[in-house]
């Protein structure tokens, strides 16, 4: 590939691949996003290509691995075009009869396409399909289309027409400043503009500078960045060609955690081609501006994820955050300034500085422009990523694209925000959606988390985990962080184990607050965010666990009493073989009892109790316990 | 424009590139794909190429035993590249793919040497038959000049080292030890040093390992690690980096990797013991040769991440953090996969399952223990 010179060069380039593509009629997309790959669209696709092949299918038919189509519940997720047709669940010895139904003879496979779990209605197009009708989906959209590992695709799709536009007919000044205009606000967390961040990189003093992508998304339950950074590498690379360009770097770095190891393959593809296409390096497009990038590997430390920390772990030092009087902005790595951004904010350059900021400004709420990707997971029909524009309520996310809570059991909670942030009741469903408005709840945005609960979480169990998790993460360099996570976690674990006492949630409160007010850097700061708001909105949880020594929800182990359905029970023995206490007894032939004085609540009867039984069940009461009779 | 793109795209082509038995060169990616696909659930391996010059590239670094190959190809067609094949190896076996069915073009390219040639579209079936015939005369050939190659040399007989040969290769070490400048009683310490940290490693590793093996296995790792430290740069920011490759090619970081690294790039060894200790990507602890790993994630935990990790428990015989005494697998937990839409979710070396049942955990690792146990 010779090095492209000029935009005009890019344009022609553009004009070919779109020739090209148009020779084929047909195209078959195929997810290979990992939730896909976990349910076998690897295989799918090498059926596809062998059935491609049998049939001679080659001249007419183009088959595309994509990245994430977000609708991972229903992996792997296949789209044949140009019909728009939503194949899902599909498997690979579906392959030959949609090769034979929906090719050669343009009829539907009717038993692969989305069947309404409410209307029992069968919705064969993409865009028919509530998960996918209700977003907005201007980040996300692409990854359906493109294959991340050619660059030809993202240039089909106008790829790299906003850098080509930004070098040669703007000032690193009217690129700041249009990032500015859109108000566009960083998606990692904290929400600062990222046009301010910008513009004080841009002027403060120091050669070289440094521009960074935060792809360390360390928030358990999130998994968006993952899914642009496999799914659209370039654009998240054009993003940060952009971002250097404005604030005047000639070195960037791709920060991306160990645990995304395809992630990292597709972002090292793109950066391959983008340097030998002349899109990134020496001279790009001969414009006379240098840049490249670099990838660091993440090894694994939620804290590294604050951007201080960060640049210390690219240092190859331990990930430990700053202190925050010194900004980044102006000593950042090695003491140079640096502007570090997350994945999405980086996403969404390219499309603010092709299309304006005023188309930017036209989407979402005031203090929050533009659209956010969220991770809707947990107790939810349709889990998988969904982008709606800033301001959108909740209710329409969980209930109208998320299909609302399975099993007809009822919705209790959302957690949003991460480990930082904080549960969300019923009555706040009708919340719209912005920085704002989740902050005054006593939530935040995060990075796009959203993790429904329903009736059988605890929300106790839930603080207790989001406390265990910061306290590991904990850097442990500030003694309110450290410490105070340490002795929440000893409270928290005696609740939940039926030792809890009287005070205890006055006590968390008062913790939470000396934390909140002493803690060096944003994760101890935050840190008590879970308890403070499951106090808030859950305090009668907490007083069942400490006063009547009972979890509602049936989750904390110690509060909760395992028997064995006689009826159910089909006497596998699996329970007895695996009691750690040897409190499972075989009163006869195959009927099993668990002796409540031997048990010691562990739980793992349930969990190897198979499905299909579901024998071993759990009840709340302990007060009165069956009297076991040898 | 598409078809100049690089010859191995992804990484399992890649893995296969030492002993691909076959190349495909065609224009169409679907076919070569196709082929690909065919011929390796067959038990063949096979690469790919787009077009003719980087298919002879391919052939050259690869030395396949078959090379299926497009007549009609844009920029260098079929009959070239034949011509090419030739010169490389003359064992090669060419079978070539006709588009048109013109029977002039199969003609001329069986004169070019050309063993078989298929009409596009085939039956998978056929192109197998023919590869397997071709791999065959491939053999035939290769014994052949194997025959002749040895009656031309006369083969000498290896003998295990004696001690005098050992003694002797000892010595010029130490010699050129001196040349270098080293002083004696050092160099002498500094080797003893290496044998003692062998010593540990063997200890560490329980009934696993022996002695003698141990310390093979040492020179072995640090000269790894060597190879890993050239890659990345010997600076300080590449720290990290290094550890992470070291990591995932050995499972875990011994203590003389660490010492090794430290003393390579001039950093203490007590920094390179924090970083280790940071990360959650560092283990200072031998790992088993598979890793199963529980998602703790948020979605993962209100789906039952704790009862999944019960049932890998209980499979596995062990608890979390901690590795069987055959050293076969270690149990761990992570924060997050990133794979929430399917929680809980675990994942065996990198196959992801979700929700998995009782049965098919035992499938997983049982399956891996025989392999193990064949190895």
């Amino acid at each position: 590939m010779k090095k492209l010179a000029s935009i005009q060069e890019l344009e022609s380039l553009r004009k070919e691949i779109k020739a090209e593509r148009q020779r084929k009629p047909f195209s078959i997309t195929v997810c290979s996003g990992t939730g896909c790959r976990a349910c076998g669209s690897v295989e799918l696709v090498a059926a596809f290509h062998k059935e491609i092949m049998k049939q001679g299918l080659y001249k007419t038919l183009d088959l595309r691995e994509s990245g994430c189509h977000g609708f991972c519940e229903h992996g792997p997720v296949v789209v044949v075009l140009p019909q728009n047709i939503c194949y899902l669940r599909m498997k690979a010895k579906d392959v030959p009869e949609v090769i034979a139904e929906t090719i050669q003879k343009n009829q539907i496979v009717e038993r692969l396409v989305y069947r309404d779990p409410n209307t029992g209605e069968k919705l064969v197009h993409v865009d028919e399909i509530p998960f996918y009708k209700h977003q907005k989906r201007i980040l996300l959209g692409n990854n359906a289309v493109i294959d991340p590992t050619d660059i030809t695709d993202y240039l089909a799709l106008g790829g790299y027409a906003a850098l080509a536009k930004a070098l040669f007919r703007m000032t690193p000044d009217d690129v700041v400043s249009t990032v500015k205009e859109a108000n566009l606000r960083g998606r990692g967390g904290g929400g600062f503009p990222a046009g301010v961040k910008w513009e004080s990189t841009r002027r403060a003093s120091g050669d070289p500078k440094y521009v960074i992508v935060n792809g360390d998304e360390g928030d358990p339950g999130a998994y968006m960045d993952r899914s642009l950074l496999e799914g659209n590498p370039h654009g998240v690379l054009e993003g940060l060609i952009l971002g250097g360009y404005a604030i005047g770097a000639r070195e960037g770095f791709f920060y991306i955690r160990q645990e995304y190891p395809l992630a990292l393959k597709n972002v090292q593809i793109a950066i391959d081609q983008a340097r030998e296409y002349g899109l990134l390096g020496d001279d790009i497009l001969k414009s006379g501006f240098s840049f490249d990038v670099r990838i660091h590997r993440g090894a694994g430390a939620f804290v590294s994820g604050e951007s201080s920390a960060l640049m210390n772990a690219i240092e190859g030092r331990v990930g430990e955050p700053r202190p925050k009087y010194i900004h980044t902005s102006e000593k950042g790595l090695w003491d140079r300034p640096s502007c570090l951004n997350n994945v999405e904010t980086w996403a969404n350059i390219p499309f603010i500085v092709n299309k304006g900021a005023s188309w930017f400004t036209g989407m979402g709420t005031k203090g929050s422009s533009g659209t956010k990707v969220f991770s809707l997971v947990g107790k939810i029909n349709n889990s998988g990523l969904v982008e709606v524009p800033m301001g959108t309520p909740l209710r329409d996310i969980i209930f109208k694209i998320g299909g609302g809570v399975p099993g007809g059991k009822k919705f209790k909670a959302v957690q949003t925000g991460g480990p930082s942030g904080g549960v969300l009741p019923e009555s706040m469903l009708d919340l719209p959606v912005d920085f704002d408005a989740l902050h005054e709840a006593g939530s935040m945005m995060g990075s796009g988390g959203m993790i429904v609960m329903d009736e059988d979480t605890c929300m106790v169990d839930t603080a207790r985990y989001y406390i265990e998790f910061l306290s590991r993460e904990s850097c442990g360099k500030c003694a309110p962080c450290r410490q105070g996570l340490y002795n929440m976690l000893l409270i928290l674990n005696d609740i939940v184990s039926g030792k809890g006492k009287e005070g205890d949630i006055e006590l968390l409160e008062e913790l939470s607050e000396v934390m909140r007010q002493a803690s060096m850097c944003a994760l101890g700061q935050s840190a008590p965010n879970p308890v403070s708001s499951t106090i808030k909105h859950f305090r009668s949880e907490y007083e069942a666990h400490i006063v009547e020594k009972r979890c509602p929800a049936r989750v904390c182990k110690e509060l909760t009493r395992f028997s064995i359905d006689k009826e159910k029970c089909k006497g596998c023995g699996l329970c007895q073989k695996n009691c750690p206490a040897d409190a499972i007894v075989e009163m006869e032939k195959k009927i099993f009892v668990i002796d409540q004085e031997k048990c010691i609540r562990c739980g793992v009867c349930y969990a190897v109790c198979p499905d299909k039984f579901s024998a071993v069940v759990k009840t709340s009461e302990i007060e009165s316990p069956e009297v076991f009779v040898a | 424009m598409p078809s100049s793109e690089p010859i191995i795209q992804d990484s399992k082509r890649a893995e296969n590139l030492q002993n691909a038995a076959v190349v495909v060169i065609d224009d169409e990616e679907s076919m070569c794909e196709g082929c690909r696909q065919t011929l390796e659930e067959s038990g063949f391996t096979a690469t790919t190429a787009f077009n003719g010059s980087d298919g002879i590239r391919l052939v050259r670094e690869v030395r396949p035993r078959v090379v299926v190959l497009d007549l009609k190809m844009p920029g260098l067609n079929g009959i070239d590249v034949l011509r090419v094949l030739g010169e490389i190896d003359p064992a090669i076996v060419p079978i070539v793919i006709t588009g048109y069915g013109a029977i002039d073009s199969a003609v001329e390219s069986m004169k070019m040497g050309a063993f078989d040639f298929l009409t596009k579209p085939f039956e998978p079936e056929i192109l197998i038959e023919a590869v397997r015939r071709g791999i065959k005369l491939n053999h035939l050939r290769l014994e052949t000049s194997k025959r002749e190659a040895i009656q031309e040399e006369d083969l000498e007989e290896k003998a295990a080292p004696s001690k005098q040969d050992v003694l002797l290769k000892g010595l010029s070490v130490l010699s050129e030890g001196y040349s270098a400048g080293f002083e004696r009683m050092g160099f002498l310490a500094e080797l003893k040093g290496l044998e003692d940290e062998a010593k540990y490693y063997a200890e560490r590793l329980g009934r696993a390992k022996k002695r003698e093996r141990a310390i093979l296995d040492v020179v072995e790792q640090l000269t790894l690690v060597d190879d890993i430290i050239q890659e990345h740069g010997y600076s300080k920011s590449a720290l990290i980096q290094i550890l992470l490759e070291a990591q995932s090619r050995l499972h875990w970081l011994p203590r003389h990797v660490l010492k090794w690294i430290s003393e390579r790039l001039n950093v203490p060894l007590g920094d390179i013991y924090t970083i280790a200790n940071f990360y959650e990507a560092f283990s200072l602890e031998p790992q088993g040769a598979h890793t199963v790993q529980v998602c703790l994630g948020t979605a993962c935990h209100v789906r039952g991440a704790p009862d999944l990790l019960k049932k890998a428990a209980s499979v596995l015989g062990i608890q979390e953090n901690q590795t069987d005494d055959r050293q076969m697998f270690t149990l761990k937990t992570v924060h997050c996969l990133g794979c929430c839409a399917l929680s809980p979710v675990l994942q065996v070396d990198d196959t992801t399952m979700s929700n998995p049942s009782l049965s098919q955990l035992k499938k997983a690792v049982d399956s891996l223990e025989k392999e193990e146990a064949s190895k």
